[in-house]
């Protein structure tokens, strides 16, 4: 199981990368009250797209947080309903690009 | 009392050879030009390019029209940087936050140079393209001549902007911070297309305006949590124009979160009261 991560508030620049990627919605900003960025562990899935995403690396593992399984599972459905309407966009955009392919070639 | 500096500036109607010619007011001439091109008009759109030139990258005017929409908006940029330089001179902000935005000014030029190089390296030149942005930016009065009328319109002759998006807290979070970061997606995406159609001048130049842009957010950052350090109202306040430039933003993108959403669920029941008070939106309503 991969681990949970936490945000370091120190280096961050607030861009919002993570939070936008986040298959989970597990960052939160807008709610927070103030300007920070921060993870709700239970709705993390460790998926890493956030750690490689930070511009300024400050996104760690949380080696100590143990995960509750059903929560976990939770998360893990609200990841694949969002990976699932990110392909139904993305492929839109693909098959528009190849229409447009084809119509400037024809 | 508004410098002379900064009256100059606001009278200065946003100029640049060539002119610029946003898409949105384009003739049908030059919409059939861009069907012609673009396969259709509505395909000028910078995150569609990018799949246009991933599905064929042999169509040099593919790329034309994408490093063509990325290099307006950089010249946008030179153009409203450096009027807040001048402008903000006139509002109580320390001299290293007009400072850092000369250099981010001068960021913009350096970018709007090097999407010009990538621009002509495939035959093209700018103008050729109408711009993805309206180009310039309006000045606005400072606090202490709030309420009076800008003299000779302001902005060259448009009406100046709300005066909340000018004020420089509003609009560092609104710019620095949440269009710049949402930036970040646009160049590491447009330097990874370059890598994967084998277009090293396209990968290095947009890696190049992506490190620029951490720090332009950085920037931002900085001077929002400096200038709202005493002030919770402020800071809230810049959240809420964080949150009102992603709102529309994402909604065109459909990517909304629910977080975002739920932080205008209050305005918006409000606005769906008001609009039924009127008889819109109701079962009833005749729409």
């Amino acid at each position: 199981m991969l681990p949970v991560v936490e945000i370091d508030i120190g280096p961050c620049i607030n861009c919002s990368l993570c939070r936008r990627a986040c298959p989970t919605e597990a960052i939160s900003y807008f709610s927070t009250g103030h300007r920070t960025h921060v993870v709700e562990k239970e709705l993390c899935i460790g998926c890493d797209i956030c750690v490689r995403l930070c511009p300024m690396d400050c996104i760690h593992p949380d080696l100590n947080y143990q995960p509750d399984p059903v929560k976990l599972e939770f998360a893990k459905e609200k990841a694949r309903a969002f990976a699932k309407r990110h392909r139904r966009i993305l492929t839109g955009r693909r098959e528009r690009a190849q229409r447009a392919k084809e119509k400037v070639r024809a | 009392m508004t410098s002379k500096l900064a009256e100059h500036i606001r009278q200065m109607p946003s100029r640049r050879n060539p002119p610029y010619r946003p898409a949105m007011t384009i003739d049908k001439e030059e919409a059939a030009r861009l069907d012609e091109k673009l396969g259709d008009a509505a395909n000028y759109d910078i995150a569609l390019m990018r799949e246009m030139v991933q599905a064929d990258p042999d169509n040099i005017e593919f790329r034309k029209a994408l490093v063509s929409g990325i290099a307006s908006a950089e010249y946008a940029g030179i153009d409203a940087f450096s009027r807040k330089v001048c402008e903000w001179q006139d509002w109580d902000v320390p001299n290293s936050l007009i400072m850092a935005i000369a250099r981010q000014t001068w960021d913009e030029v350096r970018h709007a140079r090097l999407s010009t190089g990538v621009l002509e390296s495939y035959g093209g030149k700018i103008g050729e393209y109408p711009d993805t942005l309206a180009g310039g930016a309006g000045g606005a009065p400072p606090p202490s001549t709030q309420g009076q009328a800008p003299q000779n319109g302001g902005g060259g002759g448009r009406a100046a902007p709300p005066q909340t998006l000018q004020e420089p807290v509003s609009m560092l979070s609104a710019v620095n911070v949440s269009l710049e970061g949402g930036a970040l997606v646009l160049f590491k995406g447009t330097s990874e297309l370059g890598r994967k159609i084998d277009d090293p001048l396209m990968e290095h130049c947009f890696d190049y305006n992506w490190a620029d842009e951490v720090t332009h957010t950085a920037i931002g950052d900085y001077f929002v949590k400096l200038l709202t350090e005493n002030d919770p109202e402020m800071e809230k306040r810049a959240l809420r124009i964080h949150a009102m430039s992603e709102y529309g933003r994402t909604r065109l993108d459909e990517q909304q979160t629910e977080e975002l959403k739920e932080f205008f669920v209050d305005e918006m029941e409000r606005a769906t009261a008001a609009l039924a008070s009127h008889g819109y939106g109701s079962e009833e309503s005749p729409d």
